[in-house]
């Protein structure tokens, strides 16, 4: 009886200290999906408590000194019930010195609302005055955007009555709100109908997110609260559907340097872990993702959705269209649409889009993402693209003179923009075909380029890597074989990683940079499950097997039976073909895959795993779950 | 109404202001600029420094006025009433109607990151909005906004700069990616009458003579309109070969004019664009300017990027730093002082 006491006090005290552990430091969560939906959500509250604890407690600061408290802190102790008074000195002292613009407007909406019932009427008045006196920017993006409305509607709607002359807009609280509002709406329809402008980012998912948690748990007008609810299961189930083990990876609207080669250290990540519990959360769960936690109880992600996020024991194919970013010059459209390709397997995923210019900037265009157990400071991943870096690229999304802006950018947030080693960004001069897990960028670089080669990333958790008398480079990532065959000769130089958009140095991490400094150029890249082959050396014959013919005068052209049996032709400029068939991007739909699917212009996406089924409808507002008959 | 024969540069700026053809006693005259002053600012980050509009004082300091806000790219006021005064801004169009004390944006979210502002001297509740998608205007002093771009193309229409013909309501010209666009009907119809491949950087009419007008452009160099803005004729001796940023009248001489430009710093002409003198001597290296700029004593000011406001009394041959330390400065205004 003694032994059995013993036994249950040790059971016992090691749950609680693996429940008290932090998930920072510990080790990486199972991926296996948690089928018993109470665990499932007392999983989720205990990810959503362990963030909100990191917050209450001083966050980045770990202090419980007043002076150091943001706003996030604040709102963290007023949904925990602690420190009223504090709080409520700490709010007027920071509203003496209002931000600026959606960044300083969401967390200042969040203590707002937290605080309604908790500040006291001096702080929640200065709160108010604040947003008499301090002009707020709209910023220049469309998570700034986002932020921007989402935040003024619900402060509108808060003080639903106020004149003209006590806003920093000079407009009525109505006034605002009709403004906002129908901001919202259009934004909810472009992305319902036309893809989404900023698409998987691995960064700005939180500038999404957290105002769309905002308007589905406050908003009092159901026309905007329900678009809140409904586009935050449609942020999700895209982020579900497109992350290797909670990883995001594949091609990204905007992104940043260092989650470019450690895939894992992204806010994406912050997001996977707090709904799906299946990668670990970074460093400080994610900055600015800890103003999801105190309004995270609000929302349950759809088990659909988890069950997308967390099966990866089948292969499967998701095409979808999507947005670039608005462009003023330069373009004869607004807004080129992109078609995505992803393919996911259990040990790998490859995803692309069709090259050319997507952000100016920060866009991520293909990759082989490798799973890795535990994929942190792991740089899983392999793609070649051409550092592109121009005026012209400036000037066509940015209201801005040609010659200062360059230079700019490299000081807000892009330090590597105008770097020639750089390994993030889109270029007008690449063309990317994607076909399973085979992946075919081609470049037709003009003389007179800035940058004038071509960079292939290669990781320093590669290994096996061989570089065959046949042209081919070999190697292995986690359990995926990896064949790397570039057109044109090149060199070695060392890879210098840059951990985030604001890191000062390159790091000396390991890996190296395949530098081919031809105009006229291009990558095959082909990727397979090591288990389908007795041994490395195997696939590499398998490879070597493979029937590929390429010139690259005048414009490169590659033919070239994959390994899955297809037989492709990619030549710069041209419509790729499949077995002799072009291929026809019109057709495309919204979504296309076993997971997500929705027709072009419907503004309904329906999301489907095994028998589950969730339609998100905007036009009636409406989310249907249903479970379907085998 | 169509003004000619006005001798006095100033006259004609008083003449802009107020709408009238009559010649009235010169006034005094005000110096504004528009300036950044906020160094490495980001959306998100806070505000350190007084940014936008600055008066030069009788003293010769500038005194900032208004609102704060790092994104004012241009100002324009109300010649009836300088209390009502607009800016065009990231956000958009901002108007007070109290000399500054209180604001109201005036657009929606369909519009944003304003180019250039300008009220129509001869309609002055009539309002035009340079756009990087267009232009709008409005008619009852930004109450309301609303597009006027028939003409305009439907690609190629960023409008850097948006300029009123003082001489004629509801002519304008709209310095656009793919030329310059002429308006005679505020903006009804639209007709183009400079074709350029990118952008039209400024338009400029002469303070001497309504006729004159200067253009430069991003990669098309510098022009010059006698004939109302109807024809241009490029000046063979300015470069192409790198973006002019903004050009100048010298409302004390006629003949004088000068170009502000990244690449080739300050371009000066003191005979009429005949010959074109490079006046950097003096001014940081690399140029980085700009915008330049004459005051009403004919002084000649260069902004030169994020670092200061430099001033010449010689028209370019010696400069000394001035105020600003850290400025951008992106539009310079001289306007008759007002009663109000």
């Amino acid at each position: 009886m003694k032994r059995i006491f013993s036994l249950i006090f040790l059971l016992t005290f090691t749950v609680i200290s693996a429940s008290a552990r932090s998930a920072l430091s510990g080790p990486p969560p199972s991926t296996a999906p948690v089928l018993n939906e109470q665990q499932r959500h007392a999983d989720y509250i205990r990810r959503i408590d362990e963030v909100i604890n990191f917050a209450a407690g001083g966050a980045k600061f770990k202090t419980d000194d007043p002076a150091k408290f943001d706003l996030v802190t604040i709102a963290s102790k007023l949904v925990r019930g602690q420190d009223y008074e504090r709080c409520s000195r700490r709010v007027i002292e920071l509203m003496r010195e209002p931000g600026t613009g959606p960044f300083w407007m969401f967390p200042t909406v969040c203590a707002a609302y937290v605080g309604r019932d908790r500040l006291t009427p001096a702080a929640q008045a200065a709160i108010r005055e604040a947003w008499r006196t301090t002009r707020q920017v709209r910023g220049d993006t469309e998570n700034h955007w986002m932020m921007y409305y989402a935040s003024l509607y619900l402060m509108s709607e808060l003080y639903p009555n106020d004149p003209a002359e006590s806003w920093y807009t000079g407009k009525s609280s109505s006034e605002n709100l009709a403004e906002a509002r129908a901001y919202l709406i259009h934004w909810a329809d472009l992305s319902t109908s036309m893809g989404q402008g900023e698409f998987n980012p691995t960064e700005y998912i939180g500038e999404y997110a957290i105002p769309l948690l905002f308007l589905a748990s406050w908003a009092k007008d159901p026309v905007i609260k329900e678009r809140g609810r409904l586009m935050l299961d449609w942020l999700f189930a895209e982020l579900a559907a497109n992350t290797l083990n909670g990883v995001l990876r594949g091609p990204n609207s905007r992104t940043t340097e260092g989650p470019v080669a450690e895939r894992w250290n992204a806010m994406a990540s912050d997001f996977s872990w707090m709904l799906f519990g299946n990668t670990p959360p970074t460093a400080g769960y994610g900055g600015w993702a800890l103003y999801f936690a105190p309004v995270a109880k609000n929302y349950n992600v759809p088990e659909v959705i988890y069950r997308i996020a967390t099966d990866r024991s089948a292969d499967y194919l998701q095409r979808d269209r999507a947005r670039t970013r608005r462009r003023w010059r330069y373009s004869d459209e607004l807004s080129p649409l992109v078609y995505k390709t992803n393919y996911l397997r259990t040990d790998y995923a490859v995803g692309s889009t069709r090259g050319g210019m997507i952000d100016p900037i920060q866009s991520h265009v293909w990759d082989v993402t490798w799973a890795e157990a535990d994929p942190r400071k792991k740089h899983n991943t392999m793609f070649s693209m051409h550092p592109h870096s121009s005026m012209v690229a400036m000037q066509s999304s940015f209201t801005c003179y040609p010659e200062p802006m360059i230079k700019a950018v490299t000081m807000e947030g892009k330090p590597t923009y105008d770097s020639p080693d750089k390994i993030l960004g889109s270029s007008p001069y690449e063309q990317v075909f994607q076909d399973l897990d085979t992946v075919i960028a081609l470049y037709d670089i003009p003389v007179g380029e800035r940058f004038p080669h071509i960079n292939g990333f290669f990781s320093k958790d590669l290994v096996k890597v061989t570089e065959s008398p046949s042209g081919w480079i070999f190697a292995q990532g986690g359990r995926a074989y990896l064949a790397y065959r570039p057109l044109a000769g090149y060199t070695w130089t060392k890879y210098s990683h840059f951990a985030g958009g604001w890191a000062k140095v390159g790091l000396d991490l390991g890996g190296r940079i395949l530098t081919s400094p031809h105009l006229k150029n291009g990558t095959i890249v082909q990727v397979a499950s090591a288990n389908e082959f007795p041994s490395f050396a195997a696939f590499q014959a398998a490879i070597n097997a493979l029937p590929l013919q390429f010139s690259l005068e005048p414009v490169p052209t590659v033919n070239f039976t994959t390994l899955r049996g297809k037989k492709v032709t990619c030549t710069y400029g041209q419509t790729p073909t499949v077995d002799g068939s072009p291929l026809d991007y019109s057709k495309w739909k919204l979504f296309e895959g076993p997971y997500l699917n929705s027709e072009v212009g419907s503004r309904r996406l329906t999301i489907t795993h095994g028998q589950l089924e969730r339609v998100l409808d905007l036009n009636a507002l409406t989310a249907t779950d249903r479970v379907r008959t085998p | 109404m169509v003004i000619k024969n006005i001798t006095g540069p100033l006259v004609g700026l008083l003449l802009c202001s107020l709408g009238v053809a009559a010649p009235t006693p010169i006034p005094a005259y005000d110096f504004y600029v528009c300036a950044n002053i906020n160094r490495n600012y980001v959306i998100g980050s806070k505000i350190v420094t007084m940014n936008g509009v600055y008066r030069r004082d009788a003293a010769g300091a500038w005194q900032h006025f208004g609102y704060n806000d790092s994104g004012i790219t241009a100002v324009a006021f109300d010649p009836r009433d300088h209390r009502v005064w607009y800016t065009s801004a990231l956000n958009g169009l901002w108007r007070t109607l109290d000399g500054g004390k209180s604001w109201r944006m005036c657009n929606g979210w369909e519009m944003t990151e304003a180019r250039d502002v300008a009220v129509d001297p001869n309609a002055p509740d009539h309002v035009y909005l340079a756009l990087p998608d267009g232009v709008a205007v409005s008619t009852d002093r930004a109450q309301t906004l609303e597009r006027r771009e028939n003409g305009l193309p439907e690609r190629g229409k960023y409008t850097q700069v948006i300029k009123v013909d003082r001489t004629q309501a509801g002519r304008v010209f709209a310095g656009c990616e793919l030329g310059i666009y002429l308006t005679d009907d505020g903006a009804a119809h639209w007709r183009q009458v400079l074709p350029t491949k990118e952008m039209v950087t400024d338009i400029q009419q002469s303070p001497h003579d309504p006729q004159v007008w200067l253009a430069v452009t991003q990669n098309a160099g510098a022009w010059r309109s006698t004939d109302g803005g109807v024809t241009w004729i490029n000046f063979p001796n300015v470069p192409t070969s790198r973006a002019l940023y903004n050009v100048t009248f010298d409302v004390t001489q006629a003949s004088r004019y000068a170009i502000g430009s990244w690449a080739h710093g300050v371009l000066t002409t003191e005979d009429g664009g005949v010959t074109w003198q490079d006046r950097n001597a003096g001014l940081p290296a690399p140029h980085r300017v700009w915008r330049v700029g004459v005051d009403p004593a004919g002084w000649l000011y260069a902004s030169v990027f994020g670092e200061t406001l430099y001033v010449s009394k010689d028209f370019g041959r010696t400069w000394r730093a001035d105020a600003l330390v850290g400025s951008v400065v992106n539009n310079f205004l001289i306007l008759p002082r007002s009663v109000n």
